[in-house]
């Protein structure tokens, strides 16, 4: 089970990293980075699980509620979720302002910066 | 308990800064623009005065505070704390200095710029300073990405150019993956020490030989800040990013950015990871020396290579990137303290330049360094700070450079690679040299007129796009395309540069400043002390402060002063060869030779990523080697 | 790099990156078979020390709070960063959307359209507002319920047009909620200040846990960051909509 879990961690991490690697399209390029961004998340909520644990909310429990999970990862796992909303939202602006004046969208196209 | 401190001036260095940029964010419409680059000045100053207090106020012992009240029961960690020391309240303070200057330029340089941008420059400025102080784990992640996110908008600052936009994008994704190593990197060391407490996990991992876990937690959490600091081969985002910003922007960029990984980096290592068992001191001494002379060639090589100025002064910002984590790398409370003197003094340097650039920029419509050639005449200010600053960065005494350039000889000297003296001499005078070459050849006149055959220094003109035009006005009222400004450079624009090279200078002659950046390295190298500092087990003591500081107070010796001067002299020569018409078929090999090195730098987002992979992987690979 | 290279060297070392993730990731105790003792210390005292049923609020707001006052900042920094990017250049201007033909304007939204979007947005609003304000009692809080305020309002888009969205939500209003948002949760920190005790610290009456009020500052950060999470995003839904909708390039 262990395996399985973690092994989705790496396997989300380097498909959405292929994903920005090979990209032709900028738009799915950060999409992929979301995706990679997501590994991360699902990393910290593993960490705090608990096999049969219940949410960190202690209202409207069962007789014998068992232990909770770990509150302080969901915390985390909050914060990195905000952050990656907003790298998204910016990276996104980027490629709209890329689209009007390089008029590409592919990022292998993009030549402004090179030597 | 009273060994904590309850100082208000420590949530005030970055309250103050935030609060000013979320009303500036909110109500810039209300006020004219000269209220709103008067108000974000006088807070940046505020900031500094306030982390300037923190400086001295911690450099006998550091300050913890305990945020929300929630102090350490029972020897664990409940909240977060902020654990100020004279090093990290320093590094605050610069940060807040070049906030300052890079604000009050700002005044004439962009033709105008609603309360936005002064929120996202304050913004960056409280993150700075919350990296420095914070003790906590978790926190070092959101300062590091708070950071991130600001400087991706500012670099797209000119929306109207590809350039800016492909460096922007570039530098968002790079760094973005960096940030979520940092976040495996701490969220594996959770999972194995229970707490997010840079003492507490410190404490949990002392002892203990490191495991796989351990080491690829280290590898993560430094792949990002070595991400951040654009070490080799994690650099390739930074040319692209910091050659397009707007040049305030940059002052910020080179001066506090970069920096800041590398303070990340060395912040993890001595409080979590230095207790480790097995005496991984020497050989991870070895990785980080490796990957600074990497960092430092690179850097130096590719400036030399550059004829647009913005681009040509990132690599050189790059190459001195090289040359702090080579001081860091040494893993020595010397080798830290001429890390720290540096970056002050080459900060206020490369800042300058940046400014000066600006001047060039503003005046003449173009950063090219060939189409500049001769038209240097009216721009005197911006000559001297140039030339200045390129001589600073070289070492030149009495700036403040030359004195951590002597801590870190020493502190070579006593780790026993003396022949590191020889490849920073040679990497600053490269880069150095490629700075005043540039400078000769724009006021001077010196040079070919055309290059047309392929020289050093003739690589793709892709930046003049970009560069050829000022910057674009916020109310779409301005004038778009290239235009010169024939008249006089406004004194917002003039001071700026001035003064930092003035602060430079007088830090330099201001006597026992090396002993003390010895004392706060040393403080700051110390796991066990801090350790019992922040969880108040104990006073801790700091271990042969006196062998360090009578080290440092000897550091500044007469063959030092003439390596300097040698190195000054390098990066003369260099400008010449770079110059002289009878030197062509030298830079033509020249050229040829390093052809391939510049051809890796593509600025394609895919292929910056797989360096970025590959980097990690050999990182894991390293660390494994240094830590088991 | 060719971009067969740049796949070869990407496949060696991402497998090589595997490697290492895997050998770090096999460090890590079985899946779920413990819990740190902080977090377990941490679901034990919260509800009786902050009067909370929600332990991830409490983290969140109070014992952690100053990570999420940076928290707050990282979304208003992407916010003014995209309000910077996507600003009108000096090659653009802007110009409400409008029909081509002379002799028609615009259809009104269809009565239907209009309707489900009056309920939509209404259940939105009401929906965002009460899981902002009891974040401290089930998940939910500030961050929350400000994306669901905020597509209260994008409905309000979908169900009409953009010129009555312009007149909905001006501009400097969204800014201005933005930004005391964002100030207003320092400011509340400043409670802690004045009352002798840690910045940030939880100084106002708790009440009783379960309560519609209750936990103290935990509420009133929460409304706090709602009011700027629902401004920055809306913000960020007008600036997109402006430079598809609005924005064009300049005639000369």
């Amino acid at each position: 089970m262990s395996v399985l879990a973690y092994g989705v961690v790496v396997w989300l991490f380097l498909i959405g990293v292929y994903g920005v690697v090979t990209s032709k399209n900028l738009i799915h390029l950060v999409v992929c980075l979301s995706v990679a961004q997501s590994a991360t998340d699902i990393l910290l909520l593993e960490i705090g699980y608990r096999s049969g644990g219940h949410a960190p909310v202690f209202v409207d429990l069962p007789a014998h509620p068992g232990p909770a999970v770990d509150a302080v990862t969901q915390a985390l796992a909050l914060t990195d979720v905000v952050v990656g909303a907003a790298v998204t939202a910016l990276l996104l602006a980027l490629v709209v302002q890329v689209h009007k004046r390089a008029g590409t969208l592919d990022p292998n196209q993009l030549r402004a910066t090179r030597d | 308990m009273n060994q904590f401190s309850s100082s208000a001036v420590i949530p005030a260095s970055v309250v103050v800064p935030l609060v000013g940029a979320a009303l500036m964010a909110g109500f810039s419409g209300l006020l004219p623009r000269w209220a709103r680059d008067l108000i974000a000045i006088a807070i940046a100053v505020a900031t500094v005065v306030l982390t300037l207090i923190l400086t001295s106020a911690s450099a006998g012992r550091p300050m913890i505070y305990w945020f929300s009240g929630w102090r350490p029961a029972g020897g664990m960690v409940i909240g977060i704390d902020y654990a100020v020391g004279p090093l990290g309240a320093g590094m605050a303070s610069l940060a807040g200095l070049l906030v300052t200057a890079a604000l009050v330029y700002s005044c004439r340089y962009f033709d105008s710029a609603r309360g936005r941008y002064h929120a996202l420059v304050l913004i960056f400025l409280a993150g700075s300073v919350d990296f420095c102080l914070t003790g906590d784990l978790f926190n070092v992640f959101v300062a590091f990405e708070l950071v991130a996110v600001t400087a991706f908008g500012l670099t797209g600052y000119n929306a109207g150019h590809p350039a800016p936009l492909q460096g922007a994008i570039n530098f968002a994704v790079t760094n973005s993956l960096g940030g979520m190593t940092v976040l495996m990197g701490v969220g594996l060391l959770y999972a194995r020490t229970g707490s997010l407490n840079l003492a507490q996990v410190g404490q949990a991992l002392a002892g203990r030989h490191p495991d796989g876990l351990v080491v690829v937690a280290f590898a993560l959490l430094a792949g990002g800040f070595l991400i951040k600091a654009a070490v080799v081969p994690f650099h390739f985002w930074l040319p692209d990013a910091y050659g397009s910003a707007p040049i305030p922007v940059c002052v910020l960029f080179a001066g506090v950015l970069s920096e800041l990984g590398l303070f990340g980096l060395i912040r993890v290592w001595d409080t979590v990871f230095s207790g480790a068992a097995g005496e991984p001191g020497p050989r991870m001494r070895a990785v980080l020396l490796g990957l600074g002379i990497a960092t430092a060639l690179v850097g130096a090589v590719m400036a030399l290579a550059q004829t647009q100025l913005k681009r040509m002064l990132a690599f050189v910002t790059m190459s001195h990137l090289g040359i702090y984590l080579i001081g860091v790398g040494l893993l020595s409370p010397l080798g830290l303290a001429g890390a720290s003197l540096l970056v002050i003094g080459d900060a206020l340097a490369k800042s300058a330049l940046f400014l000066g650039v600006g001047i060039v920029q503003r005046q003449r419509a173009t950063v090219s360094e060939l189409k500049l050639r001769g038209r240097g005449r009216g721009l005197a200010v911006a000559g001297v700070t140039i030339a200045l600053g390129a001589l600073a960065l070289a070492d030149l005494p009495p700036f403040a450079s030359a004195g951590g350039h002597a801590l870190l000889a020493t502190a070579a000297d006593q780790a026993g690679v003396s022949w590191l003296e020889v490849v920073i001499a040679a990497t600053v005078g490269l880069s150095s040299g490629a700075v005043l070459r540039a400078a000769g050849r724009i006021w001077l006149g010196w040079g070919a007129a055309e290059a047309s055959s392929p020289d050093v220094g003739t690589a793709d003109d892709a930046g003049d796009e970009a560069e050829d035009r000022p910057d674009i006005t916020e109310d779409g009222q301005g004038i778009a395309g290239p235009s010169e400004r024939p008249g006089r450079v406004p004194l917002t624009m003039a001071l700026p540069p001035l003064a930092l090279l003035a602060i430079g200078l007088g830090l330099g002659l201001a006597p026992g400043l090396e002993a003390h950046v010895a004392t706060a390295a040393a403080a700051f190298t110390d796991r066990s002390a801090y350790a019992a500092t922040v969880l108040g087990t104990g006073r801790g003591a700091v271990a042969d402060t006196a062998g360090v500081v009578d080290s440092a107070s000897h550091a500044v010796t007469v063959s030092g002063l003439l390596t300097d001067l040698g190195q000054v002299a390098a990066a003369l020569c260099v400008a010449v060869v770079g110059l002289d018409r009878r030197a062509v078929r030298l830079r033509r090999a020249l050229a040829g030779g390093t052809g391939w090195l510049r051809r890796l730098h593509s600025g394609l987002v895919g292929d910056q990523v797989t360096w970025l992979v590959a980097g990690l992987a050999l990182l894991a690979a390293l660390g494994g080697a240094a830590l088991r | 790099m060719s971009s067969r290279a740049r796949l070869v060297f990407f496949a060696v070392a991402a497998a090589a990156l595997a490697a290492a993730l895997g050998v770090g990731l096999a460090g890590l105790p079985s899946f779920g078979s413990q819990v740190s003792a902080y977090a377990r210390m941490l679901n034990e005292l919260a509800p009786a020390q902050r009067h909370v049923t929600d332990v991830v609020a409490a983290i969140s707001f109070d014992y952690r709070g100053i990570d999420t006052l940076f928290e707050e900042f990282i979304l208003l920094s992407a916010v003014a960063g995209i309000s910077v990017l996507l600003r009108p250049l000096s090659d653009e201007t802007r110009r409400l959307p409008e029909d081509k033909a002379p002799d028609r304007r615009i259809p009104p939204p269809s009565p239907a359209v209009w309707l489900l979007a009056v309920f939509l947005s209404s259940l939105l609003l009401l929906t965002g507002i009460e899981t902002v304000t009891h974040g401290q009692l089930t998940p939910g809080g500030g961050f929350q319920g400000g994306v669901v305020l905020a597509s209260g309002l994008y409905v309000v888009y979908l169900g009409t047009n953009y010129t009555t969205v312009e007149r909905f939500q001006p501009n400097a209003l969204l800014e201005a909620s933005d930004g005391l948002g964002a100030s207003g949760y320092a400011f509340i920190g400043l409670l802690g200040l004045l009352a002798g005790v840690s910045y940030l610290s939880n100084v106002v009456n708790l009440g009783i846990t379960g309560d519609a009020v209750s936990s103290g500052t935990i509420q009133l950060l929460n409304v706090v960051v709602g009011v700027e999470v629902a401004g920055g995003f809306a913000i960020l839904a007008s600036e997109f909509l402006d430079q598809t909708a609005v924005v064009r390039t300049r005639q000369r």
